[in-house]
């Protein structure tokens, strides 16, 4: 293990319960939210996960965050298990992984002022007596884009825009200095004129605060310039990984290509052919034999119905996992 | 599958209910204060032999339940009795053939008194929720459907006026008006009747019914009222209203093939919530009224201290009305089709 | 959505509160019938003209004496005044109510939140026990309890308090899980809070107006309860309550004597106090938690027409199917000025043509689409411009024949498909009734052949016909809504955000499929978008609309690659373009402006990176610049 993975996940795993056994049916059956998920993270580095709705990405969040337990697999940071930690080990280590919601209306606390919600944390973790507790908010909030800090303090969220509580998300993570920031879907909610400011902070905090980011995402387009790495999650598992470049440009798995080329490109002259799955995601419950992906894949052949396709190296950097790429 | 799933559920829940209910019925009146045989029998001329023959034969004597030989005060006894002899099984056995015990006042069998006044007041329920269901629901459609216009105000004001007003009360000021309007004020029929005609009789019946009827009717449609006003107002702002409308059908249609069967469905739940509190109101009607059902026996048991007329007839109530929830559950099943399928 | 922004938005703030409480009538009557009882009963002794304890010189002759002089409510049974007894009876009527649902409140609060947080066995537990107290008739249990111990007033408060907490139990844990359930409660996890802290800073303030709101109405409960407790002669007897009293009057010959004083007295002062409280309840509930009271089926606003302000100009050659004039839309809110949501817009749509209607959330793109078969919500008003569909003008149809035209003419699919359907009807029946409507002569027996060949237009398999919207997936339900505005053949077809909440192929399924039925069946479609990209993808003309007004109105690729107006220009520079992964976004910096704070100038002027003098003072009208590009900026006017 290199000194560089100081976020390092390997065959994690969460199955749900779904519909206990009861007297009228004795089946219990799990969903399988992620199925074996594997991945590292370099410091300051940004990761971006994509998938469509159902792929797991979101209980991926919960389970880095340790707000759900895994049911296999580890989770290590900076060279230490954290997959089952006490109540104690877990707060402590909240002060250097952070998350940031999709929705910033449903994420701040209606009754709670700016300054409450980003002192908050402080108090929570006993550090809100120090004397630099103003300056660390003040900080914060600026770093956060919310300049003056003053204007905002005494202000309550419905008072803000969508862009500007996002902000104050962003600013109450950045007040405990986190080494990680996990963003959920943060720009999905927000009008595309305010997308980009949000992005771009969150691009300039890894370069002004060493903060690595885990960007979840299902828009593709929306990762194209900031992330280093790109990871594509199908049913549970991720597909094909790899530079942002690599995968972009140069896609190998059959469900990449086609998720790339659905993306809608804002010109008019560059209409192509788009690769249009037909179906839907299956249910997580009943995950089809052999390759998942197989029912909907354009491009498979009878050995997908029956073998699981292992990751193949493309580069130092880039892996898929496609039976037509095994040689 | 997952229909009889749910209906399994909800009768084995009521099932459960009831038998929580029986337990509770059995054991109150011997937790709470007050012997029964002494408290029922309050004749100062009865010697303490003719006290202990009551005693034995209501049960009294026996054991409440093995190592408790009674609960007020609290008695340990014998845990090696045989649990047939106790009077929790008894009371069991008996309840199973139906037997509830005989009067401490008229020496009847309970359950004989409980089933000839039962019917008077199903009879009485039945007429006043149906006529309060559907004055409330039309009033409540009106209001919603002219929300926010002086129409819709006065009907809110009615309403929440008739819900504030106690239920003896209206029947006592209705009686007032009715006895100084020639309205028969007592029973549910005029002595002497059964010589007449089949017809008059139930002309007769009706006519003492008029006035319960009518206070049953006003306090339940305030509330019926409201909740149908709000339930329908949440539905017709609904997306799907707005796709009835753009597919150009009528208002009228739109109500009837949109919005009403829908806006009733939390109006069922209710109506079966409140059945509870809907026998309240009934005992309070048949007292002011003296109409003879069961809230009435109630009444006079609770007066006479008839402690097993009065253990009976709260037995009898909160099975009907656990009963009764249960239909409206089974009633909600078919109504909803999202209850139906999965 | 605006609705729930405000819900949830709103801090329960004192002054706040204070503001919108004031204005509300119901909860103000009902609050000052509230403190005058309980002045009433605070004062009594002050207020009441003889002293109730002292029982001196009553004969026979004083009982049941009518109002008088002396006594200005008669005399009761035992020749007492009525006023003074009624008076006192406030004491013991607001005591017990109090005291009562304070207990209750206590109980039912502590278990509500207990099962709402801690869920699982727990939750499970307290539920099912307050379904069995729910359902054992809360009277009778009441008298028996009563009936069996003594009838004093701790024991009635004690009897009331223990069996009135079930509602408030079941109302707090469902808000604790609606709190619970939204992501501020995962953030203070994320951030370390534990389970105290949550409930302390975040379950309990937003708990607690209900608990207010439940409070008031458990204590009208309780005083009715009361009442009713001592009518039927299980009151306490040394404390003469409004039910004791009507206990008395009715048992001891009121009504025979006609002794209507006795019994009309005691009575208005529990109605006194119960409406107090409801419509005190019933106000709390409407300022803590505002609904808007309208719907869908009220009446709309007339049309207003300015022929002053319409274009002179008609347009040449063969006119369109769909020519909207110079439309303007105002949200009128009582007491204060029109929201001008939508203003001049104009736009032409020819056979088969697709049109995109581009803009950001509350640019009025959506009341623009609404107003055009005139389903504004009824604060919403044409007050000024045209309609104008297959040469008639829709703005001047009466209702009836605005009805022949909707569906039929031109049919809408709406965003949310899961809630345009409606729920308890299946998606057959949904799209026979328009074509039942519309086409009466169609033959009964071949209705159903029609849903099944409508539903397969779209990719839905025939078994789904009887299936209810619930039964759909997310893209079947948007499908089963296209095969629906598909059913009376219209000419023209309003997408409003079709694929919005949808996942990216789920998308590019409906839009290849909207493509496909355009072409096969010469539709033209309005196609109303956030998305930049889709509607380079798909339209022939795009409408950039920003703060209810035209940006710019143009030949699709005029727009992507020759826009005029800053906002296109800079709108363009925050998408996302995925062949140029390497490319920093720009955005725009600030936000919308609010429709009731409208900017003096131009609308987007305090945005806009090229604003100059002008553009703060005055609003471009709306330039053309050949081959119908239209850009309201000052900039183009200069260049022109």
């Amino acid at each position: 293990m290199s000194a560089d993975n100081f976020l390092e996940v390997r065959g994690l795993k969460k199955y749900f319960d779904v519909g206990r056994p009861t007297w009228f049916s004795g089946e219990s059956r799990s969903l399988h939210a992620v199925d074996g998920v594997d991945f590292t993270l370099r410091h300051s580095e940004v990761i971006a996960l994509v998938g469509e709705s159902g792929c797991g990405k979101s209980t991926l969040a919960l389970l880095l965050m340790g707000l759900e337990d895994p049911t296999a697999g580890t989770v290590t940071f900076e060279g230490r298990d954290i997959t089952h930690l006490d109540d104690h080990q877990r707060k402590d280590l909240r002060r250097k992984i952070q998350m940031v919601f999709q929705d910033p209306y449903e994420s701040l606390n209606p009754t709670q002022n700016i300054e409450e919600i980003v002192t908050e944390p402080l108090a929570v973790h006993g550090i809100a007596n120090t004397p630099d507790r103003d300056e660390r908010v003040k900080k914060a909030m600026e770093d956060a884009g919310l300049k003056p800090a003053e204007v905002y303090l005494k202000r309550y969220p419905h008072e803000l825009s969508g862009g500007q509580r996002q902000r104050v998300v962003i600013a109450a993570a950045l007040v405990l200095e986190p080494e990680i920031i996990l963003a959920d879907e943060p720009v999905s909610m927000l009008d595309v004129s305010i997308r980009a400011e949000i992005i771009n902070l969150l691009a300039e905090l890894r370069i002004t605060r060493q903060i690595a980011v885990i960007f979840i995402t299902h828009d593709l387009g929306s990762v194209g310039f900031f992330a280093d790495r790109v990871a594509v999650m199908y049913l549970g598992r991720i597909v094909e990984i790899g530079t942002m470049l690599e995968v972009l440009e140069k896609p190998q798995h059959p469900y990449t290509k086609a998720l790339i080329s659905v993306i809608p490109v804002p010109n008019p002259r560059l209409r192509h052919e788009r690769i249009i799955l037909q179906g839907e995601t299956p249910n997580p419950i009943d995950i089809p034999s052999g390759c998942r992906f197989h029912p909907r894949c354009p491009v498979a052949f009878a050995t997908c119905k029956v073998s699981d396709p292992p990751f193949v190296t493309l580069s130092k950097t880039h892996q898929a996992a496609c039976l037509l790429l095994v040689k | 599958m997952k229909r009889w799933r749910y209906l399994s559920g909800k009768i084995s829940w009521a099932l459960f209910t009831i038998l929580f209910v029986i337990v509770l019925n059995f054991f109150l009146f011997r937790i709470l204060p007050g012997d029964p045989a002494r408290a029922g029998v309050r004749d100062p001329r009865l010697t303490r032999e003719n006290i202990e023959a009551i005693r034995v034969r209501y049960g009294l004597d026996k054991p409440i339940i093995n190592c408790f030989e009674s609960l007020n005060p609290v008695k340990i006894g014998s845990c090696v009795v045989n649990p047939l002899d106790t009077q929790f099984f008894i009371y069991i056995g008996n309840l199973l053939q139906g037997d509830m015990m005989i009067s401490f006042h008229t020496n009847r069998p309970v359950t004989e008194i409980l089933s000839e006044r039962l019917w008077n007041t199903v009879i009485l329920i039945g007429a006043g929720q149906i006529l309060a269901i559907i004055v409330g629901v039309l009033f409540g459609m009106f209001s919603a459907w002219k929300a926010r216009t002086s129409l819709d105000y006065a009907s809110l004001t009615i309403s929440l006026v008739a819900w504030s007003i106690p239920t003896f009360w209206l029947g006592v000021i209705l009686l007032f008006w009715g006895s100084n309007n020639g309205m028969p004020i007592a029973g549910m029929s005029t002595p002497g009747m059964s010589s007449y005609p089949l017809l008059t009789q139930w002309g007769d019946i009706a006519r003492h019914m008029f006035l319960p009827t009518l206070t049953y009717t006003i306090v339940y449609m305030g509330e019926y009222m409201l909740i149908m006003r709000s339930s329908l107002l949440d539905v017709l702002s609904e997306d799907y209203i707005l796709t009835a409308k753009a597919k150009g059908l009528s208002i009228f249609q739109i109500l009837k093939d949109h919005a009403i069967k829908n806006a009733m469905l939390p109006l069922v739940t209710i109506i079966a919530i409140n059945l509870g509190f809907t026998v309240g109101g009934v005992i309070q009607i048949e007292t002011v009224f003296s109409w003879p059902g069961l809230g009435m026996t109630t009444v006079e048991a609770l007066n006479r201290r008839d402690f097993p007329v009065l253990q009976g007839a709260f037995l009898l109530i909160a099975v009907a009305v656990i009963l009764s929830n249960l239909l409206a559950d089974l009633a909600y099943s078919y109504l909803d089709p999202r209850v139906k399928t999965e | 959505m605006e609705a729930q922004i405000t819900t949830t938005a709103t801090a329960p703030r004192f002054q706040e509160f204070w503001r919108v409480f004031r204005r509300n009538y119901m909860g103000l009557v009902g609050f000052i019938m509230l403190v005058v009882a309980i002045f009433v009963a605070l004062f009594a002794p002050a207020l009441s003209p003889y002293d109730p304890s002292s029982t001196l010189n009553v004969t026979t002759s004083d009982i049941y004496n009518p109002p008088s002089a002396a006594h200005w409510l008669g005399t009761d049974d035992a020749g007492q005044d009525v006023l003074t007894n009624f008076i006192f009876g406030a004491r013991v009527s607001l005591t017990i109510g109090f005291f009562a649902a304070f207990i209750s409140l206590v109980i039912g609060g502590v278990l509500g939140i207990i099962a709402g947080f801690y869920g699982g066995r727990t939750e499970e537990l307290i539920m099912r026990f307050t379904d069995i107290m729910l359902v054992i008739p809360d009277l009778p249990l009441m008298m028996v309890v009563i009936a069996l111990t003594k009838p004093s007033i701790f024991n009635i408060i004690l009897v009331i308090g223990l069996l009135y907490w079930t509602t408030t139990a079941r109302m707090v844990r469902s808000q604790t899980l609606a709190v619970k359930s939204r992501k501020f409660v995962l953030r203070a996890r994320a951030i370390g809070s534990g389970k105290r802290h949550i409930i302390r800073r975040h379950i309990l303030p937003l708990v607690l107006p209900i608990l207010v709101v439940q409070a008031v109405l458990v204590v009208s409960s309780a005083v009715l309860a009361e009442s009713t407790l001592s009518f039927l002669g299980l009151g306490d007897p040394t404390a003469l309550s409004w039910g004791q009293m009507l206990n008395y009057a009715f048992g001891r010959g009121a009504m025979s004597t006609g002794a209507w004083w006795a019994l009309v007295v005691p009575g208005f002062g529990i109605v006194w106090v119960v409406l107090g409280l409801t419509l005190l309840g019933q106000g709390l509930e409407q300022v803590l938690n505002p609904r808007l009271d309208t719907h869908h089926l009220m009446p709309g606003r007339p049309v207003v027409r300015n022929e002053a302000n319409e274009d002179a100009e008609k347009p040449t050659g063969k006119s369109p199917l769909l020519e909207v004039r110079n439309l303007s839309i105002h949200y009128i809110n009582e007491g204060s000025p029109p929201a001008r949501a939508v203003e001049n817009i104009s736009f032409n749509l020819r056979e088969g043509e697709l049109i995109g209607l581009v803009g950001e959330s509350g640019c009025g793109k959506t009341t623009l689409m609404l107003s055009l078969l005139r389903l504004l919500p009824s604060a919403g008003q044409i007050v000024n411009g045209r309609v104008i569909f297959n040469g008639r003008d829709l703005t001047a149809l009466t209702e009836d024949e605005l009805n022949s035209v909707r569906w039929s003419g031109i049919s809408i699919v709406f965003q949310g498909a899961m809630n345009a359907l409606n729920p308890v009807r299946t998606v057959g029946e949904q799209i026979a009734e328009a074509i039942i409507k519309h086409l009466p002569d169609f033959p009964r027996e071949s209705l159903s052949a029609r849903v099944v060949e409508l539903l397969d237009l779209v990719g839905i398999a025939a078994d789904h016909k009887d299936h209810f919207p619930h039964q759909y997936s997310g893209g079947m339900r948007q499908r089963a809504m296209i095969a629906m505005a598909l059913a009376c053949n219209p000419q023209v077809i309003i997408a409003d955000e079709p694929t919005t909440a949808l996942d990216v192929m789920i998308q590019a399924q409906i839009l290849e499929l909207l493509d496909k039925l355009r072409k096969k069946l010469g539709l033209a479609i309005v196609f109303v978008t956030h998305d930049l990209g889709v509607v380079a993808e798909m339209c022939d003309k795009v409408l950039v609309m920003y703060g209810g007004v035209t940006a710019e109105y143009a030949d699709v690729d005029v727009i992507y690659n020759n826009p005029k107006h800053p906002y296109t220009q800079e709108l363009l520079k925050a998408f996302p373009d995925l062949t140029k992964p390497k490319k920093k976004l720009s955005s725009i910096p600030g936000y919308p402006p609010r429709l009731d704070a409208l900017p003096a100038g131009c609308r987007f002027a305090p945005r806009c990176p090229a604003a100059f003098n002008r553009c703060h003072t005055e609003q471009p009208s709306l330039h053309k610049l050949g081959d119908g590009h239209i850009a309201s900026c000052h900039l183009v006017e200069a260049s022109k």
